[in-house]
């Protein structure tokens, strides 16, 4: 028998829909991401390239990392979904993965940022303590492109309870002051600079 | 000259300056509750979509719309034949929105404006178009030869005007001619002369693609919300294109732009065409594949050069062309040549001759637009492989001739604006190149032109480096208002500072910069400085994010109108006290007497009754302080497939001052992403020349860098605090990648012993530089 309504759990409540093509019912053809961005408002993940390839629109089902463009709605039936939005616990305030993230700068646009924080979450309710390999290889289908890979890898690694992650290392000079870098003659002033012989070089 | 040393410069210390201070929106980010545009929607809203020519080049000879307009819940269905008005695109205005030809595959041959996406989506395909398909050209150096097929009838031969009065006010600019290259390359002990192509037109790729809403208020005015990271911009181009009108823009966070994201021309034009026809707001997002093969990407760019170098490594004569191919549409291409003629300088400030010409051509591909690098990348991918020839003549070590070379305070050069500079940046950028490549170990790991590293068996590695800069980063003016807002009800630790200042968020963390500056001035803690929400109507006019100029434009302008707040308040302090301004300091709010700090009073109480206190700040536009990155990469080329991987990367500056620790270095990791160092390996654009039309149009074919495979990064940042603004910080983010892709061509070119340059080195072209295919 044709089935008529699918019921998903999302961020702890329940949700009913009609199935159907009517106005408000939820079309056989409506992607999870549909379902949650624009029917349940939670416009938290992104759905950015609508094939799979980018992890923007990750959510966790049943606990598994998802990739919601991928999944129709009406497959979900039964299912429990957690997305972004769900993570933060009403009481005992943000994840300890969204507390690495603030702590880390763990993102720049911040667009791809929940599908990478839920893909991380995924991991870690699978492995709380993935090693640093198993960390890149889990986020391997998360685009990010202002390259805030580096700050990510810290701030999971940190959760995870790893060694602080040197894979990005940035090093002030200033910090040498007390103890002077080497000093080199070789500066290269302009031979066109104020004051010097060749000051009107240019004519 | 007396020497004067890094170690004798004076390190300040700062309340908030330097350090990391998390994002105002960090919360926001990390619990998606920050809006993007598609999250964001008007009521009484529809839809937008547009049909696409599949054909590179072709006149339309009918289009039959009834089908699509009969479809229940369709709107407006407009083509050539029923444009409102005749929209123009393009810098100078070269052609219409929609004509009865189209230019390159992707283009616009009807919009649909429809109640929901899936009906605008299907609505598509009820359009019927007949076309007869004409003669295509594909490189700037095809469509500028005689006989070649013609675009359009404004560019003469394809040939696109050389500058255009917005970018060079004195007039066109597009050559450099200084000193005289005859006697130049008689002077040059070593002379090369060569070809090179950066042309696989690769995308920046930001992982929201362009959007936005465009709602038509009657008249002339139009409301636009655009994921754009300029309002300005938009506004400036938007108000060209639309006869008389009135833009108001608004923006939200900015899901990654990369330059890419400003005036979203061809976009915001649709929507707000399609809203002018329904009377309603309407929606365009653009789909992932639309994005990738109709929106804009980097410049095409070819160069015939012939540089000379004299025997200590002074480059002494250039000698070239420069073909730039800018797809379809020709919109600010002027000024990216301008800027990539004035970087060539800056990377070879010590050379008097030259003669370097640039020819700006359309063809019949997806148009080229405003990437970061600006024009400067696609010419420095160029040129600095032609720089290796000449080294190689000369067995120089390329460290020494980039540090020789640069750019030092006194050096003068012509910028886009076709007007001479000298420049007052740094003296220490040689030492920063220096001290990164002590870092990355160029010293041990240099071996020699086209000797590897080290061999492992099929595994050879080699190293490179590249160094660009960019004087952009002063460009445009701003302006900025400040206001110190005394609580109400009269506690102090209730007042609260606001900037008015247009700044959008995309990801360089520029709004929450602006407000510790701000902070940092009144001496008050950040949280207590909030900036207004972006857009153009309602603040004082900020000219975007463009060109690394976030941090010193806006950072001048509103430290400046919080100076002149700060000022008015030690006035009304010392007036309170009866003491001179000069004795007066302030602190949260608080303003006291600096030595008999007991004699304090709240600014509340200073301040008129229910008013604030109010400071205006502007930055104007020079270009006397150019940047500098130098970057070095290993990698590691496999001599039996032909792969390579990038095994460490090194990146050097001098930035002056570091505004917020954790950010400058993302935006240096940042020359990994959009169309950056990746250009050189595997990042392209792949065009079928049979049909037109890119074979790269989705993520999983369009090659992007994951997670598993980010090599080490090592930064070295001085900070000689330059003088810029108040807090001598310098932008960077423009650049940062930019010199990367040459840079990984000279290494791979020293891994396998053979020069390679072509862009990208992919396995087939190393197999076949190897004899190997």
């Amino acid at each position: 028998m044709k089935k008529q309504y699918v019921t998903l759990t999302v961020n702890g409540r329940e949700y009913r829909f009609s199935i159907g093509d009517g106005f408000g019912q939820v079309p056989p053809s409506e992607t999870l991401s549909q379902t949650l961005r624009k029917r349940l408002q939670l416009t938290g993940s992104k759905e950015s390239c609508s094939e799979g390839a980018c992890g923007c629109c990750t959510v966790l089902m049943d606990g598994k990392g998802v990739t919601s463009c991928m999944l129709l709605t009406v497959e979900c039936d039964g299912r429990d979904i957690v997305t972004i939005e769900g993570l933060e616990d009403p009481e005992k305030g943000l994840d300890p993965l969204q507390q690495a993230f603030i702590d880390e700068y763990a993102f720049q646009c911040g667009y791809c940022t929940p599908g990478i924080i839920m893909a991380a979450k995924a991991l870690l309710l699978d492995n709380p303590h993935p090693s640093p390999d198993e960390i890149k290889e889990a986020l391997s289908g998360n685009y990010c492109r202002c390259i805030s890979h580096y700050t990510v890898l810290r701030a999971i690694n940190r959760v995870a309870g790893n060694e602080e992650d040197h894979t990005a290392v940035m090093h002030r000079a200033n910090d040498d002051v007390e103890n002077p870098i080497p000093v080199r003659e070789e500066l290269f002033p302009s031979p066109y600079a104020y004051g010097v012989p060749g000051d009107n070089a240019l004519e | 000259m007396s020497k004067f040393e890094y170690r004798d410069i004076k390190q300040p210390h700062y309340r908030h300056i330097g350090n990391y201070t998390p994002r105002k929106d960090a919360k926001d980010i990390v619990t998606g509750k920050a809006i993007f545009l598609d999250d964001f929607s008007v009521p009484h809203m529809l839809y937008g979509k547009t049909k696409r020519s599949p054909y590179p080049h072709a006149k339309i000879l009918s289009i039959d719309t009834s089908k699509a307009e009969a479809y229940p819940g369709v709107r407006a269905v407009i083509t050539h034949k029923n444009m409102p008005e005749p929209w123009g695109l393009g810098l100078p205005v070269h052609r219409l929105l929609m004509e009865d030809k189209v230019y390159y595959v992707g283009d616009v041959v009807a919009l649909i404006a429809a109640d929901t996406e899936e009906i605008a989506t299907e609505a598509i395909d009820l359009i019927d178009v007949e076309y007869e398909q004409l003669e295509a050209v594909y490189s700037a150096e095809e469509a500028l030869k005689e006989g070649a097929v013609e675009l359009y009838p404004r560019f003469k031969g394809n040939h696109v005007d050389n500058g255009i009065k917005y970018f060079q006010p004195d007039g066109p600019w597009w050559q450099i001619i200084r000193g005289d290259v005859k006697k130049g390359f008689e002077e040059s002990k070593y002379v090369a002369e060569d070809k090179v192509a950066f042309d696989k037109m690769p995308a920046p790729l930001a992982p929201e693609t362009p959007c936005c809403i465009a709602k038509y208020e009657g008249g002339n005015d139009y409301t636009i919300w655009a994921s754009s990271q300029s309002a300005h911009i938009l506004k400036l181009m938007g108000e060209g294109r639309i006869p008389n009108s009135n833009l108001s823009v608004k923006t939200f966070n900015v899901g990654g732009s990369y330059g890419n994201k400003q005036s979203l021309m061809t976009t915001v034009l649709s929507a707000a065409m399609l809203s002018k026809v329904t009377k309603r707001p309407v929606k365009i997002v653009l789909t992932k594949e639309e994005q990738l093969m109709s929106y804009e990407v980097r410049l095409g760019s070819t160069i015939t050069a012939k540089i000379g170098m004299d025997e200590e490594g002074y480059v002494r004569a250039i000698e070239g062309d420069w073909l730039v191919d800018t797809g379809a549409i020709a919109d600010s291409v002027q000024g990216q040549v301008g800027v990539g003629l004035g970087e060539a300088q800056l990377v070879c400030a010590k050379c008097p001759n030259w003669f370097m010409d640039s020819h700006i051509a359309v063809t019949n591909k997806q148009a080229a637009g405003i990437v970061r690098g600006y024009g400067g990348q696609e010419l420095n991918s160029c040129l600095e492989r032609l720089m290796c020839t000449v080294m190689k003549e000369g067995n120089f070590n390329p460290l020494d001739v980039f540090k020789k070379n640069y750019i030092a305070p006194g050096d003068r050069f012509i910028w886009r604006d076709g007007r001479w500079w000298q420049s007052r940046s740094s003296l220490f950028f040689p030492e920063a190149m220096q001290n990164a490549a002590d870092r990355f170990g160029w010293g041990e790991k240099w071996k020699g032109w086209n000797v590897p590293t080290s061999v492992n068996g099929t595994k050879a590695r080699g190293i490179g480096m590249g160094v660009i800069g960019n004087a952009d980063i002063n460009e445009d003016n701003t302006e900025a208002i400040v206001r110190i807002v005394p609580d109400l009800v009269g506690s102090h630790r209730a007042s609260t500072a606001i900037i008015e200042c247009d700044i959008t968020e995309s990801g360089m963390g520029t709004r929450s910069n602006a407000c510790k500056v701000v902070a940092e001035v009144l001496n008050v803690p950040v949280e207590k400085v909030s900036i207004t929400e972006p857009g153009t109507k309602y603040n004082p006019s900020n000219y975007g994010l463009c060109g690394s100029r976030g941090t010193i434009t806006t950072g001048k302008a509103v430290s400046l109108a919080a100076l002149d707040c700060k000022r008015q308040a030690l006035e009304l302090g010392a007036r309170h006290f009866k003491r001179s301004v000069d004795q007066m300091e302030t602190k949260d709010f608080m303003v006291y007497v600096r030595d008999t700090p007991e004699l304090s009073i709240p600014m509340f109480k200073l301040a008129p009754k229910e008013l604030s206190i109010v400071g205006y700040g502007k930055h104007m536009e020079m270009f006397n302080i150019p940047s500098c990155m130098a970057i070095f990469v290993e990698v590691e080329v496999d001599t039996e497939t032909g792969h390579t991987s990038i095994v460490k990367v090194a990146g050097g500056t001098d930035i002056g001052q570091i505004i917020d620790s954790k950010a400058v270095e993302m935006q240096l990791h940042g020359g990994f992403g959009s169309a950056c160092i990746d250009t050189a390996i595997f990042e392209e654009c792949i065009l079928d020349p049979a049909t037109g039309r890119l074979l790269t149009s989705s993520l999983i074919d369009y090659k992007w860098r994951p997670f598993n495979e980010f090599p080490p990064y090592d930064a070295y940042i001085m900070e000689s605090q330059i003088d810029s603004f108040m807090f001598k910080a310098l932008g960077i983010g423009e650049i940062s990648g930019a010199a990367g892709a040459s840079a990984v061509l000279m290494a791979i070119s020293n891994a396998i012993g053979v020069d390679i340059k072509d862009y990208p080195a992919t396995p087939a072209v190393i197999l076949k530089a190897l004899g190997k295919a």
